[in-house]
């Protein structure tokens, strides 16, 4: 049966079906494309210097951000990596960021992952990279001790310098 | 026996007396001897008795050589020895050669006799083997007489025949003749000369002795190449307004080839014929590639008076497929353009102009548009490197009045950037179909589509139309800004054309400011008639242009009149009314302002600018100000303000009475009257309203600056090409940016050397 049917139009025919899901899917793309886009260009313009985030690659989805320690804390003078994942619901859905450079925090688990309540049920779209970046910033200040992912780093919180002999133990570049 | 009887010593005395010349001290005139016809076969039975009849020719052989040797050649280049006289070069020559011809006439006649009696003698004692395989003794005796001569070959023969023909060709050239009817030659009268008799006759010997093609026939050729190769350079130098091949084709036959068929006619018919074929040939090759040379070498000049030196361009066109010479066109081509263009005295208009002409002249030589392509990248290069090309093109496309460039606009053509695209047309033409010629090295590969557009060829030079169109925005900006008219009819016509030819979406923005121009007529209307707003003691009507799509403005302070303020703020507030969300930010500097100045005993009419109303403005409250008073009210620099203060002096209205104290001028003094002219300065100054060109890019490459720091810092290390690639993905956004490879290397490496990037192994780094 199949035989008898042209394979160039059966082709077509069925890449026509794909290309209006793809379609859909390339619409919301485009939404959050743009999002991504501008927040990006407003990073770049801001003449903060202590946070910074860029796209990996060709892949806009996939961004690499930069924060510097806070000062008058443990984490002074160091720079951490993060990494950004957006949801194709960006900006309704939160990113998924994490630590790539080492960081011994009380809510920094050891494979980086954050516990920071506005990327999980705090999250609005009115949130950007940027205030994600300030506010992990200001976490790296002023850790939530009530609820550790890293219980040790809890404890060690209030003996600071034995704290920072830790930090700098676990950080590497 | 009588056989056995012979007297061998009568037997060669009778020998020596049929032929003479076996006895070397017989004079050359006594050769001919005196034996009778008996004597004749009393010797022809004893050789052949004795059977040396074979020994007695090779001998006899042997004497005409030596006579040859010792006798006749010498004394024909005897004519050559000695050192032509200067003063009288010419008729030396003639007479030289004409007198060695003649010996050597004579001489070769003596020989001719005895060989003519050889063969009498031959045919007696029938030998049958030939002299030097030539089939008779004649053309034997003519080898021996060539080689003989060519043997003791003189270093100035050449000069000497050179001067013999040239002068005969002298003689001949209508154009020489001397207006006194005098021979050239021997200034006798034409009607007595015996110059061209004598000329005849030297060819006729040389003919009969097959002389004329070994011993002259390579200068005769020099010098008849000199004389076209001179005629055509008289023909048409500087002449580029009539096509000249024909003419030169039609005078080679009637001119040289004739004078060459008086020289050669004395040869031997079929050599003759084959002799004139064969120069017919060569003469119209040579007279094909020294014209072709010629106009080679003029072709800067022929290219810079297209249309007018189009027949040359015919010609040239005619004339290339017949020679191989268009590699040395495109080189000699390449050199003109680069020693007499591409420097920095001829203006950008004029590079321009003559690039314009090399293309329309170079279409015309050579359709496929390769030659051009080849021949023009230079010039590319050059202008590339220029920095107010793109303005020149563009003010010259959309200019008024008779013009190449806005000729081409309206002619024109959508423009193909994209040259690798294949176009269907291509596809639809195969039958026509015709290669790229061979000879013209190119280093594009083939199968590239190449316009001739001038249009698109100028756009390319730059490779994109973004750069074009920013130029044009900035061009239009300004024109729109200094004539303050809301007549855009004639703008509207060229963006049209342009958009005909650079696409739309390239540009909309122009079209939304031709668009703010009308717009701003009908809100100015709309403000007028509306209830609330009113004008005070200045009536005023506004330009606004949307600050998203004019180019950015050139930034000046300037604070005006406060009652030029207070009619602004009312009228801004009519706009925000009219309009809703929206508000006016007012650009004090630009404008124009109608002025009537009553003084004390006289009135004036100007038409300022802002900052120059305001000072006057300020004058009318107060006669006396002092500098730095104004510039602090004013909001603008001290020197800024004198410039502008000096506009008003030069009228007479202003005068400063001490240093940096300035006051009007109510009455003019009679005594000043005149001076006032002389000291008038022009200030109307042709500055752009707009931000410079240089100062936008500066701009622009802050921006990519950030994009870049921010890639770096969080990406650590890139190379060239993915810091170039991302910016291409991230940051160029606008209509504008856009930054090619190159040039992101020159500012890399500028942030390089100002310590703010650090570049190793290929890669950029942010320094610590």
């Amino acid at each position: 049966m199949a035989q008898n049917v042209n394979p160039f139009l059966e082709q077509q025919s069925s890449s026509n079906k794909q290309s209006d899901d793809s379609r859909k899917l390339q619409n919301d793309n485009h939404a959050v494309t743009k999002r991504l886009h501008k927040e990006l260009m407003n990073l770049m313009m801001s003449q903060d210097k202590s946070i910074s985030a860029f796209p990996e690659g060709e892949n806009l989805f996939k961004w690499i951000g930069t924060i510097s320690g806070p000062k008058d804390t443990v984490y002074e003078a160091l720079k951490f990596k993060l990494s950004f994942l957006f949801p194709h619901s960006y900006p309704y859905t939160a990113p998924t960021v994490k630590f790539i450079t080492p960081c011994f925090h009380p809510n920094v688990d050891t494979n980086g992952n954050i516990c920071l309540d506005i990327l999980k049920d705090k999250w609005s779209a009115l949130y950007d990279v940027r205030t994600i970046l300030l506010s992990i910033q200001g976490l790296l200040a002023e850790p939530n001790n009530d609820s550790p992912l890293n219980s040790l780093a809890a404890e060690k919180w209030t003996d600071q310098d034995a704290f920072k002999k830790l930090v700098l133990e676990i950080y590497k570049e | 026996m009588n056989e056995n009887n012979i007297d061998y010593k009568t037997a060669w005395v009778l020998i020596q007396k049929v032929f003479p010349i076996l006895d070397d001290n017989t004079n050359i005139n006594h050769l001919d001897g005196t034996a009778t016809k008996n004597e004749f076969y009393e010797v022809t039975d004893v050789v052949v008795k004795l059977n040396i009849s074979k020994l007695i020719q090779d001998f006899i052989i042997d004497k005409i050589e030596y006579r040859f040797r010792k006798e006749i050649a010498p004394e024909f280049w005897s004519y050559f020895g000695h050192k032509i006289d200067q003063n009288s070069t010419e008729l030396k020559g003639f007479n030289q050669f004409y007198d060695a011809v003649n010996s050597l006439y004579h001489g070769y006649q003596y020989m001719a006799r005895i060989v003519a009696k050889l063969d009498l003698f031959r045919q007696a004692t029938q030998i049958g083997d030939f002299v030097y395989n030539e089939s008779d003794t004649q053309s034997a005796l003519q080898l021996i007489c060539k080689s003989t001569l060519l043997f003791h070959l003189n270093l100035d023969y050449q000069s000497v025949i050179m001067n013999f023909y040239e002068t005969a060709l002298k003689i001949e050239d209508t154009d020489e003749i001397n207006t006194e009817g005098q021979c050239f030659n021997c200034l006798h009268e034409t009607q007595q000369c015996n110059c061209m008799y004598l000329f005849k006759e030297t060819n006729r010997k040389l003919g009969e002795l097959c002389l004329l093609e070994p011993l002259c026939g390579q200068t005769i050729t020099n010098l008849i190449y000199n004389y076209i190769y001179s005629h055509i350079q008289k023909l048409c130098k500087d002449s580029f307004d009539s096509q000249f091949i024909g003419l030169l084709e039609k005078w080679l036959q009637e001119v040289a080839i004739k004078w060459l068929k008086t020289v050669y006619c004395f040869e031997p018919t079929n050599s003759f014929e084959k002799t004139l074929e064969i120069l017919n040939i060569k003469l119209t090759n040579f007279l094909n590639n020294s014209y072709t040379k010629i106009r080679i070498e003029q072709l800067f000049n022929i290219i810079i008076e297209y249309p007018e030196s189009l027949p040359a361009l015919e010609d040239l066109k005619l004339c290339l497929p017949r020679t191989d010479l268009k590699p040395y066109l495109t080189k000699t081509l390449q050199r003109a353009m680069e020693t007499r263009l591409l420097h920095p005295g001829v203006s950008t208009p004029d590079v321009l102009t003559a690039y314009v002409a090399t293309i329309r002249s170079l279409r015309v030589l050579d359709p496929t548009g390769l030659l051009l392509e080849t021949v023009t990248c230079p010039v590319h290069k050059y202008l590339r490197s220029r920095e107010d090309t793109v303005r020149c093109v563009v003010s010259s496309l959309t200019e008024e009045g008779p013009n190449d460039l806005a000729e081409e606009l309206v002619r024109g053509e959508a423009i193909r950037i994209d040259e690798n695209t294949t176009m269907n047309e291509d596809e639809e033409n195969w039958e026509t179909w015709v290669p790229d010629p061979v000879d013209v090295v190119s280093t594009k590969p083939t199968g590239t589509r190449r316009t001739s557009d001038i249009i698109s060829m100028l756009v390319n030079v730059y490779g994109s139309k973004e750069l074009f169109v920013n130029e044009y925005r900035t061009i239009l900006a300004d024109r729109l800004l200094t004539q303050y008219t809301c007549d855009t009819e004639k703008e509207i016509r060229y963006l049209e054309l342009l958009k005909l030819r650079f696409g739309d979406s390239h540009l909309h923005y122009c079209e939304v400011m031709l668009k703010d121009i009308a717009d701003s007529k009908r809100i100015n209307q709309n403000i007028k008639q509306d209830s609330e707003y009113s004008e005070n003691e200045i009536p005023m009507s506004t330009m606004i242009v949307s600050s998203q799509f004019w180019p950015p403005f050139k930034e000046e302070k300037l604070m005006v009149h406060s009652k030029l303020k207070d009619q602004i703020e009312i009228y801004t507030t009519a706009f925000e009314k009219l309009k809703g969300s929206r508000t006016l930010c007012w650009k004090y500097h630009l404008g124009i302002v109608d002025l009537e100045l009553k003084l004390a005993d006289r009135s004036l009419n100007f038409s300022v600018s802002p900052i120059q109303a305001t000072i006057i403005m300020h004058f009318q409250d107060k006669n006396v100000w002092e500098l730095e008073e104004l510039s602090k009210i004013m909001q603008c620099p001290a020197t800024i303000l004198r410039k502008k203060i000096g506009f008003w002096q030069s009228h007479g209205v202003i005068v400063e009475k001490q240093q940096d104290i300035f006051s009007i001028q109510e009455g003019l003094q009679p005594n000043e009257n005149n001076i006032q002219e002389d000291l008038f300065v022009e200030d109307y100054e042709s500055e752009s309203a707009m931000a410079s060109a240089q100062d936008q890019r500066e701009e622009e490459l802050q921006t990519f600056w950030s994009y870049i720091v921010g890639m770096l810092m969080n990406l650590e290390t890139l190379p060239l090409d993915r810091i170039h690639q991302m910016l291409k993905m991230f940051a160029f956004q606008g209509p504008t940016l856009e930054c090619s490879l190159q040039e992101l290397k020159v500012f890399l490496d500028r942030k390089v050397r100002e310590h703010q990037l650090i570049f190793s192994g290929g890669y950029y780094t942010l320094p610590k």
